[in-house]
């Protein structure tokens, strides 16, 4: 009967069956259809970007503890979770490489520098997301659907293109890995729930106020009210976002208020970056920017305590009662009260904290309130300026053009714009010159007495170095090159960009060739341009545009 | 069942193992030991010396002040000593010790057999007092002096906490099913006390039986119901029980007489009725043995001061090597380093456990999972004031309502990190605690 030791610990003496590392599992578990999905439509490479990330994080957690000789925690399943959440935020193109830097970027940079698990003040999936879309903007935007690029659902909408939204619902749409699966997306928060593993606060008030904005916004749009905003909130990352990235423990409230308040500031964000940002998706940035605000929010959502203020209400009565009374029995009270256990008695402490807790009610409304009017304020002041700009950027679009005719036809007084379709236009036009060269507007030149005097031709070719190059082309009805300008040019400052240079356009203007090419060797014909150096993707862009309006003008039937 | 507190917890209840188990009396041999304080107050001063003879039910020690209460002996024997004593709390306490003869004899206990309504309430007051009735859940405050409020007319409702939420607990449970009209009548003579107010019998509806056994036992009297509560952890925590029967808040700082109740143990409100119309004092109680370390799980009814080594033999010893035994539940119980403690007025259960659960676990760090804020029922947020206090920001804790927590260890028990959080902010609230003393 002697013959045992006992283990002293303070109560509780039992636990719960939960622990850190299942319920990372169960989150892993309830991405498994997402995940399988988007292999299942973007193939293998979608596969290995998963695979490559997720192992890439267990390592990088590793290596980093075992340098800064802590103890290793990847067992907890939590940097493996972020690599799959990451691998799920990608477009199934993006380079390894890339995926694997983002990975180190979410658990060294992210994760591992603020403390570890439970520490980092972002969601570290959506924080390296944000970060590779800044530094391989191309890569991260570049999404396929059976193998060709094309547009997400929420970029064509921002065009104005139309969307099938049953393709949105199932997941057959362009985006990145994981998000382009409502269904089974929506499974997958199925589980959670049932689970218990989150709880359904966060999403639905995300959800709620992003759709109610969408609504209202349609409506003053003039768009289909159902369509749009369904095709909003299927489109994009708002499923994964606000199933699994809003609900990360470590970076959401912890009170039910301040979920609530947490969802409301999402929802409005994301309607605000969305609608009026300057990229079609938000919610990335919608989450990681109200992962800083948590803080603030818990701080203003402190829940009340049980009985909280339950003896304040009663003594502001007896007050109006009969103070008079109160103050001798109070002093009777004492007497009694001091051979009482102490929590009974009254210290000064307490009375103030009393009154504190009447003023912390205020001050936790006027956070609240605060929160709330910066947001409105934020949204409404983005709404204005954008009203405000809409027209005056139409305005200097159009004198922009005005400018550009006058550059590209300096002869000429006015430049009056066909109205073609340019669609059969160009479906022949394409059988004679590149597919990635369009026409997009065709004008004819006259001068002050109404004479004919040339084209002013518009074309686009996607192939810059860096996308679109839009240049305006002016060339008379005798094929002499008049002037060129360019109207939208994105390439790289210093090299690329140098296509804008007079010295590099002068080789083109007064020249009549049958077609021009180019040379790294210096120039030995009219027909010959010098490459800018450094930029031969460029030259051969401009040089390609300038030969279709030649080709163009004598398909035109120019005359020469 | 309609009307509950927020948040709670639904540990493995282990009742079965002792639930509908015959209660087995046993009577001690060894030596017996009356700490002089087992209750909530100011220790009570020995009336009897070293040699002296006493006979059950003898008076040992007085209440030593207006919060105390009176201690009986609970065997026939001798006076061996007056000195420290471990207890169950961990700590030596000044004890009496009396040399078991055997004899059990007794001196005469003579109860007051008038009808309810020629009882006086001064006569029910002294006769609690004389036997030294304390509150048995296991806080220990005496009765008499939770039965004089301030402002007796305010008190409207008199709830008797039924609900033994704790897990494995169940002598409260096979009192009711052994002695319930003792228990009725228990909280009767308290009504008398308080001719405006109702009784209301608190139970969880984990118990059928005992629901329906009280709900024929009280049928004939108006002012009394059976209130069938939720079945959850901590049900019977005193300001939760309010809540969930009456529907009124207190906080840490007010007693439950501020709103007009007054809670009672059913182990209380039947020493309650032994005390007036037995005219016994309180000398014997039901204590659960159970836990998988243990051969024979069961409720024995036993008399004060037996030490727990002698129940768990009684209990039929130990299956396997313990590695852990609480005094208590499991929930709020303490852990012991021996077993050689007595058995005191609020000795609730000893469970012996063949392993400790607490520490196979490791601290991990906390993941904001927000469990331990949805099950709290005092409504704080323990995460974050466990992060407090490992900081030190005493001023902080207190600005988040940390003197709110009622210890019931729900935080501690769901947290999927397996911090110790109760644990942490006990220490807290302790320290502030001995601090407002000075």
């Amino acid at each position: 009967m002697d013959d045992f030791k006992l283990k002293v610990s303070a109560s509780p003496h039992v636990r719960s069956k939960d622990n850190t590392s299942d319920i990372m599992f169960d989150v892993i578990i309830a991405l498994v259809p997402a995940t399988i999905f988007g292999i299942w439509q973007f193939g293998s490479h979608a596969a290995i970007l998963v695979a490559a990330c997720m192992i890439s994080a267990v390592l990088f957690e590793a290596l980093y503890q075992y340098g800064m000789k802590k103890k290793i925690t990847v067992s907890d399943c939590s940097a493996a979770l972020t690599g799959l959440l990451l691998a799920l935020n990608l477009p199934p193109t993006l380079p390894v490489w890339m995926a694997v830097v983002g990975s180190a970027f979410a658990i060294i940079i992210v994760k591992q520098l603020f403390g570890g698990l439970g520490q980092n003040f972002m969601n570290p999936a959506l924080a390296a997301r944000c970060f590779l879309v800044l530094t391989f903007g191309r890569f991260m935007t570049n999404f396929v659907i059976d193998g060709v690029t094309a547009a997400t659902p929420l970029a064509r909408l921002k065009m104005g293109l139309p969307i099938d939204l049953g393709n949105m619902f199932f997941g057959n749409i362009a985006g990145t890995i994981g998000e382009t699966s409502a269904i089974a997306l929506l499974i997958g928060a199925a589980y959670l729930l049932i689970k218990r593993i989150i709880a359904p606060t966060i999403p639905l008030i995300y959800i709620g106020t992003f759709a109610i904005c969408i609504v209202i916004y349609a409506i003053t749009q003039d768009f289909e009210v159902l369509d749009y905003t369904l095709a909003h909130l299927c489109g994009g990352g708002l499923m994964l976002g606000a199933w699994f990235m809003a609900t990360d423990y470590v970076t959401s409230p912890i009170t039910t208020k301040g979920k609530v308040v947490f969802g409301i500031i999402l929802g409005l964000l994301t309607f605000v970056l969305r609608i009026f940002g300057s990229t079609p998706e938000g919610v990335s940035y919608a989450i990681i920017f109200s992962n800083l605000l948590v803080p603030l929010i818990e701080k203003a959502t402190v829940p009340k305590a049980f009985g909280q203020g339950a003896d304040i209400k009663k003594e502001d009565k007896k007050s109006k009662k009969d103070k008079v009374d109160e103050e001798d029995s109070k002093s009777d009270d004492r007497e009694d009260k001091n051979i009482l256990p102490d929590y009974t008695k009254e210290t000064k402490k307490d009375k103030e904290s009393k009154t504190k807790s009447k003023m912390d009610l205020k001050s936790i409304v006027k956070a609240i309130a605060a929160i709330f009017v910066i947001t409105l304020i934020m949204g409404a002041a983005l709404g204005v300026v954008y009203n405000i700009t809409k027209d005056p950027i139409a305005e200097t679009k159009e004198k922009a053009k005005q400018e550009a005719y006058e550059t590209v036809f300096p002869s000429a007084d006015r430049v009056v714009v066909e109205e073609l379709d340019y669609a059969s236009i160009n479906e022949l036009f394409h059988q004679f010159t590149s597919d990635d060269i369009t026409m997009d507007e065709l004008g004819i030149a006259v001068d002050s007495s109404n004479n004919a005097l040339g084209y002013v031709i518009t074309v686009t070719n996607s192939a810059g170095y860096n996308g679109d190059i839009q240049m305006m082309v002016g060339i008379d009805f005798s094929g002499v090159i008049q002037g060129i300008s360019f109207l939208t040019l994105n390439e790289t400052v210093g090299f690329g960009m140098e296509a804008e240079n007079e010295k590099f356009l002068n080789q083109f203007i007064g020249k009549k060739v049958e077609l021009f090419s180019y040379t790294k060797t210096g120039s030995n014909s009219p027909s010959e341009i010098d490459a800018i150096s450094g930029a031969t993707i460029t030259t051969s862009a401009v040089v390609d545009s300038v030969n279709a309006v030649l080709i163009f003008v004598i398909l035109l039937g120019g005359g020469f | 069942m309609k009307f509950t507190f927020k948040g709670g917890i639904h540990p493995f209840e282990g009742k079965e193992l002792t639930m509908d188990k015959e209660v087995k009396e046993y009577l001690p041999k060894g030596d017996m030991v009356y700490p002089l304080s087992q209750h909530i107050g100011a220790p009570a001063k020995a009336v009897v010396k070293k040699g002296d003879r006493v006979l059950v039910g003898q008076l040992i020690a007085e209440a030593g002040g207006f919060v105390s209460a009176n201690i009986h002996s609970s065997v026939s024997g001798t006076v061996k000593a007056i000195e420290p004593r471990l207890t169950a709390s961990g700590s030596k306490v000044n004890s009496i010790v009396v040399e078991n003869d055997s004899l059990y004899e007794s001196v005469e206990f003579k109860g007051n057999t008038k009808p309810l309504d020629e009882i006086s309430k001064e006569e029910i007051l002294d006769a609690i007092k004389a036997a030294g009735v304390v509150g048995m859940g296991g806080a220990g405050f005496p009765t008499h002096v939770k039965l004089s409020p301030k402002e007796p007319d305010k008190i409207d409702t008199i709830i008797v906490n039924a609900s033994e939420c704790e897990p494995y607990l169940t002598s409260d449970y096979r009192r009711i099913m052994d002695e319930a009209d003792k228990v009725v009548g228990g909280l009767r003579i308290v009504l008398t006390m308080f001719p405006g107010a109702k009784g209301i019998i608190g139970i969880e509806n984990n118990k059928p039986k005992a629901i329906k056994l009280l709900k024929e036992k009280v049928a004939e009297f108006d002012n009394i119901t059976v209130n069938v509560l939720k079945t959850k952890y901590p049900e019977g925590a005193e300001r939760q029980l309010i809540y969930a029967n009456t529907g009124r808040y207190i906080n840490s700082k007010m007693l439950p007489a501020d709103v007009g109740c007054i809670v009672h143990n059913v182990d209380t409100v039947y020493a309650i009725y032994e005390a007036v119309r037995e005219g016994r004092p309180l000398i014997d109680r039901l204590v659960t043995i159970s836990g998988d370390a243990v051969k024979e799980p069961c409720n024995i009814l036993t008399k004060m001061g037996t030490s727990y080594a002698e129940l768990i033999e009684a209990a039929g010893g130990f299956k396997s090597t313990p590695e852990k035994i609480i005094s208590g539940g499991p929930m709020m119980g303490k852990a012991l380093y021996s077993v050689e403690v007595p058995a005191m007025k609020s000795t609730s259960a000893i469970l012996c456990m063949s392993k400790d659960e607490v520490a196979e676990y490791e601290e991990s760090p906390c993941i904001r999972c927000g469990k331990c804020v949805s099950v709290c029922p005092g409504r704080v947020m323990p995460n974050t004031l466990a992060t407090l206090v490992e900081n030190n920001n005493i001023d902080e804790f207190l600005k988040l309502n940390g003197m709110e927590c009622c210890e019931c260890g729900c935080c501690s028990y769901v947290c999927p990190a397996k911090r110790h959080l109760t644990q942490t902010i006990a220490g807290a609230r302790k320290l502030v605690l001995a601090n407002n003393k000075k």
